[in-house]
């Protein structure tokens, strides 16, 4: 764990891909991506069923962890809308039905649509562009527009460490100026390592452990990137 | 005199004994083999048959397959073959069908096939893909293999054996024919292209070419280099030689050292315009101008490397000069047979050492050769990932019953001997995604419809047609010109290493980065002084067996009696021979040196890199298991180098111990750090089998949905699923492909019957000098992950800051 401050608040990074704010007792995580492994099976790529339930007992351990009341989700919840005769919706379900007490915010991503009916089963607040809470801006994606601090996701951060001939690719946390952007939280997502997102420090995840990696360590220039675009 | 020799004899052609043979075996409906150099004339010797066939009974539609392995040679062939049905007086054409062929082309080729069509592997397996492929291809009379040894040991092999079963199914009089260049096992490649339990011709050529081998030697042989790559410091010799004769083809080991060759050659010779370029990444229209210009005369000189290997049927050249050690007879004598074409006259082949030990390796050669000796090639077995992307574009064409599937399989070299469960496996992973008990939910690709095996998903049909084939395009960028124009591609791990404004030598010109946006890497002509140049994956092939060991023969004969070829070495042999000693085939040497970089250890099996790098990592291992410590490791194709704090104390039971075959394959694994390589390795595999889409080549169109890397489909598979065949697959490939287990242990089971000869010197020998002057090391490691990034954040805060700003790679992850 790694504590930072962001507008006067302290939070703590944690390894398993998510931030508790202690003051609000919230657990905040970003694109988990529920349901991804179905829509690849769908369309014929053979993903092993069992990276949902996997997701979502690593939330429920971060709850049990941390003591939190409150989970915020900063976007991308889930992959794609559910479709019909899709088993992950009822799967989420079930798991929101063993955590009544829950109060769960979702700030909309770029994937969760078509979702109104599911979100109001689920019991989950939705906020279609950022939720404000005690000085801090939550948004799914980062923008250069300044205003208040914040936490965002969808850029799902990952640096690349190398030294001699070895190479690692570890999923980050990005800390810019009063923002901080979060990793994917869903195990079934993708790593970008390039972004346009002005970090002044990178904290990668390896294992259990953050490692604030060293001065001089840099993103790649942003014309380079094969960019990820929003949709 | 039958119509075929008539047109010989009216264009004055010698016919050759063993065309007549070729075409008789094809006339009494044999299949079989044509084994001989380049431009002896195999392709008229396998294409008389069917000429012959097609004027007593004309052909329909698709009666001939030729298949070929580069798409760049197809547009050759087919000329090549319409000449002949021409000049046999026949009224129609032979086809050609690729990758590059256009869409509108292939519709017309759909709607009226041609009798005969020129095609690749790939397109052959998209063929077999369309629903009607049965009646359209159920009347082939015959295939033939074209370069066959070239697809002989890869994938792309298997999926051609795997696509001559289903034509033999549809067609069980079908002939298959192959055309080869020389290969040590022909019975072997026999085998595997008619399928097992067949029988056929194995027609050799009658021409017995002369080849002979010089060596460019240095002026000065005491300034020569001991180790080195580039050879430029050459460059007068070959400039001399260039000068000497009317055109010259100048082959070098890597696509790297044919940039750095083409850009010295141009900037010394007084026709800079009649030099070219010619390798496997640069833009088709240039390595076309490049064919061209030989055809034509107007090339003196073109650089290449192994793109040229493969039959380019062009002119012969007058003389060709080879770059850098041989590595292995047959590519020798491939690359040898470009010169001087004419019957009975002799092949001549200039070698240009770049260092010392080179001279040996030539001379090793020269050997092999003159006894005619050949390396042999073995064709894979069990690859699943090909497998079950046939059975998916079987399901495609048409669909198929599971028994005959399995008898299908059961038919082709690879998988003879694939087993009930392996079977299952594979049905149950283009079904059901997963074996049987533990099914993925939702999963759907080919579907059990009224007995027969099918794809019904039009979206999934789509997406498997773009992804059929076994070559990966994965991970190369396309280099064009901001103001327009293609270079070619370069793997993107060079190009994203370099910065905007960073200079770099490709398709022989000097060229600056600008940026790099949607797989494409834009440049302008650059003007820097030092250019990088980029080093190219996979583009060194490691000395082969049938080499080292003559290598070895020499060492040991020259104790004796000095060759007369290897004067030019003779101080460096005796200085080897007086610090330590010369290695020799009873024998393996063993030397220990203390340096101010610690302890080394040096070991000579000659067993080539590949081998090499698995038997450093296997030594350190065992040495570290008696007493704990951490050694740095180097290799060549001669020797390893072992370094590290404290001399190892060595005796002959020590030796004996770390060096033995038994528990080999359980200590490597332990060695190395296996579970990464395989999860590289998964790449091709998860691609092949259908668990990535790469779409086309320069195509941007994505699923976006769909898009997930190869690893992370590698790590979901090992966490959910790890009993999927394909993660054995994985591991398999690591060993066999990149660690050559087999001729690992064969290089053990050498040593143990070798005398050791353990040297103390006090300085590096001139066999250890090239491996302690590489400085490409790598640690052996044996921490966990954790523990591993930590001593590279350890390491890089200790070296920091670095000169250049650390970079980060452009994969684009799933969203």
């Amino acid at each position: 764990m790694k504590v930072i401050r962001l507008g006067g608040h302290s939070l703590q990074l944690l390894p398993d891909r998510a931030v508790f704010w202690p003051r609000q007792k919230a657990l905040l995580l970003a694109d988990a991506h529920l349901g991804k492994d179905q829509v690849f099976r769908g369309a014929g790529v053979a993903v092993p069923a069992g990276v949902l339930a996997t997701d979502l007992a690593r939330i429920d351990a971060l709850l049990t962890n941390t003591g939190a009341e409150r989970l915020i989700v900063l976007g991308d919840w889930v992959h794609a809308p559910p479709q019909g005769g899709d088993d992950w919706p009822a799967q989420i379900s079930a798991w929101r039905a063993s955590h009544p007490h829950l109060a769960i915010d979702l700030v909309l991503g770029n994937h969760d649509r078509a979702l109104d009916a599911w979100l109001a089963g689920w019991n989950i607040r939705a906020h279609s562009v950022a939720l404000d809470l005690d000085g801090l801006c939550l948004v799914h994606e980062w923008t250069d527009a300044g205003g208040l601090p914040g936490l965002s996701g969808h850029l799902h951060p990952g640096a690349v460490i190398r030294h001699r001939r070895e190479r690692v690719r570890l999923p980050a946390f990005l800390l810019g100026d009063e923002h901080l952007v979060l990793p994917a939280f869903g195990r079934f997502t993708g790593l970008m390592t390039a972004t346009d997102f002005p970090a002044r420090c990178r904290i990668a995840i390896a294992g259990e452990r953050l490692h604030e990696l060293p001065a001089g360590y840099q993103p790649l220039k942003p014309s380079t990137s094969r960019g990820k675009t929003a949709r | 005199m039958n119509r075929i020799e008539e047109w010989f004899a009216a264009r004055d052609w010698p016919v050759f004994d063993f065309q007549r043979r070729a075409w008789a075996a094809y006339a009494e409906g044999k299949s079989g083999l044509i084994h001989a150099p380049t431009g002896s004339g195999k392709t008229l010797a396998a294409w008389g048959g069917p000429l012959l066939e097609s004027l007593q009974d004309p052909p329909g539609a698709l009666a001939y397959l030729w298949i070929t392995p580069l798409r760049a040679l197809a547009v050759d062939t087919s000329a090549n073959l319409n000449r002949a049905v021409a000049g046999l007086g026949l009224d129609w054409e032979v086809g050609l069908r690729t990758g590059d062929t256009s869409a509108a082309r292939r519709a017309r080729l759909h709607k009226s096939p041609p009798p005969a069509l020129v095609t690749t592997p790939e397109s052959l397996a998209l063929m077999l893909s369309y629903a009607d492929s049965a009646r359209r291809l159920g009347r082939v009379r015959a295939v033939v293999v074209d370069e066959w040894h070239e697809l002989l040991g890869s994938k792309r092999g298997v999926l051609l054996e795997l696509g001559l079963a289903r034509l033999r199914a549809l067609n069980p009089k079908m002939k298959i024919w192959g055309l080869s260049a020389t290969l040590g096992n022909v019975d072997h490649a026999l085998q595997v292209l008619l399928g097992p339990n067949r029988t056929g011709e194995q027609i050799g050529g009658d021409i017995e070419r002369r080849i002979e081998i010089d060596t460019l030697l240095p002026p000065e042989i005491e300034h020569f280099p001991q180790s080195g790559r580039t050879g430029l410091n050459q460059l007068p010799g070959v400039l001399a030689a260039l000068n000497r004769a009317r055109s010259t083809l100048l082959f070098t080991n890597t696509r790297s050292q044919a940039e750095l060759w083409f850009r010295a050659i141009t900037a010394v010779v007084a026709w800079p315009d009649q030099v070219y370029l010619h390798h496997g990444s640069i833009n088709r229209q240039q390595r076309l101008a490049a064919e061209e210009a030989v055809r034509t005369g107007r090339a003196r000189c073109i650089v290449a490397t192994s793109s040229l290997d493969l039959g380019v049927d062009f002119s012969p050249v007058d003389q060709v000069i080879q770059v850098g050690g041989p590595k292995g007879i047959a590519r020798l004598i491939q690359r040898a047979g470009r010169s001087g074409h004419q019957p009975g006259a002799v092949s001549r082949l200039l070698c240009v050492p770049t260092h010392a030990l080179e001279i040996l390796e030539i001379a090793a050669a020269r050997r092999q050769v003159e006894r005619r000796r050949v390396e042999s090639r073995t064709a894979l077995s069990g690859s699943l990932d090909v497998a079950a992307q046939h059975l998916v574009s079987c399901a495609l064409g048409g669909g198929f019953e599971p028994d005959a599937m399995r008898s299908e399989l059961h038919d082709t070299h690879a998988y003879a001997g694939l087993d009930e469960t392996h079977w299952q496996w594979l049905l149950d992973f283009v079904t059901r995604g997963g074996p049987t008990l533990q099914a993925y939910p939702g999963f759907r690709r080919v579907v059990l419809e009224d007995g027969r095996y099918r794809v019904s998903d039009r979206r999934i049909a789509a997406r498997h047609r773009m992804s059929v084939g076994t070559i990966s395009a994965d991970g190369h960028l396309q280099v064009r010109f901001v103001k327009g124009g293609s270079l070619g591609q370069i793997e993107e791990r060079f190009l994203t290493r370099l910065q905007p404004g960073e200079h770099f030598l490709f398709a022989g010109r000097l060229l600056r980065l600008e940026r790099i946006r949607d797989m494409v890497a834009y440049v302008r002509l650059g003007k820097a002084q030092r250019p990088s140049v980029p080093r190219w994956a996979g583009g060194r092939l490691p000395l082969s067996t049938l080499l080292a060991d003559a290598m070895l023969e020499l060492f040991a004969a020259s104790e004796t009696q000095l060759p007369a070829d290897l004067q030019a070495i003779a101080p460096l042999l005796a200085r080897q021979a007086r610090q330590s000693a010369l290695p020799g085939p009873e024998r393996l040497l063993v030397e220990q040196t203390q340096s101010r970089d610690g302890a080394h250890l040096f070991v000579y099996p000659f067993a080539g890199r590949l081998v090499h790098e698995g038997l450093a990592a296997l030594l350190a291992w065992r040495l570290a298991q008696d007493s704990p410590r951490s050694f740095s490791m180097t290799v060549n194709d001669y020797g390893i180098e072992l370094v590290c704090d404290q001399p190892v104390k060595l005796d002959e039971a020590l030796l004996r111990r770390v060096l033995r075959a038994e528990d080999l394959e359980r200590d490597i694994l332990a060695s190395l750090n296996a579970a990464e390589m395989a999860r590289h390795r998964f790449r091709d595999i998860a691609r092949v089998a259908g668990l990535v889409f790469q779409g086309f080549p320069g195509r941007q169109k994505r699923a976006r949905q769909l898009q997930a890397s190869s690893g992370l489909m590698f790590d979901m598979l090992s966490e959910h699923d790890p009993d999927n065949l394909l993660l054995d697959q994985a591991r398999t490939e690591v060993l066999e492909a990149e660690m050559e287990l087999t001729r690992l242990r064969a290089t053990l089971d050498r040593i143990a019957r070798q005398s050791l000869m353990v040297q103390q010197n006090e300085r590096l020998t001139p066999l250890a000098f090239p491996l302690w002057a590489d400085r490409l090391r790598s640690q052996l490691s044996t921490e966990d992950f954790q523990a591993r990034v930590e001593r590279m954040l350890a390491g890089m805060e200790r070296e920091a800051p670095p000169r250049r700003p650390q970079r980060t790679t452009l994969r684009a992850g799933a969203q």
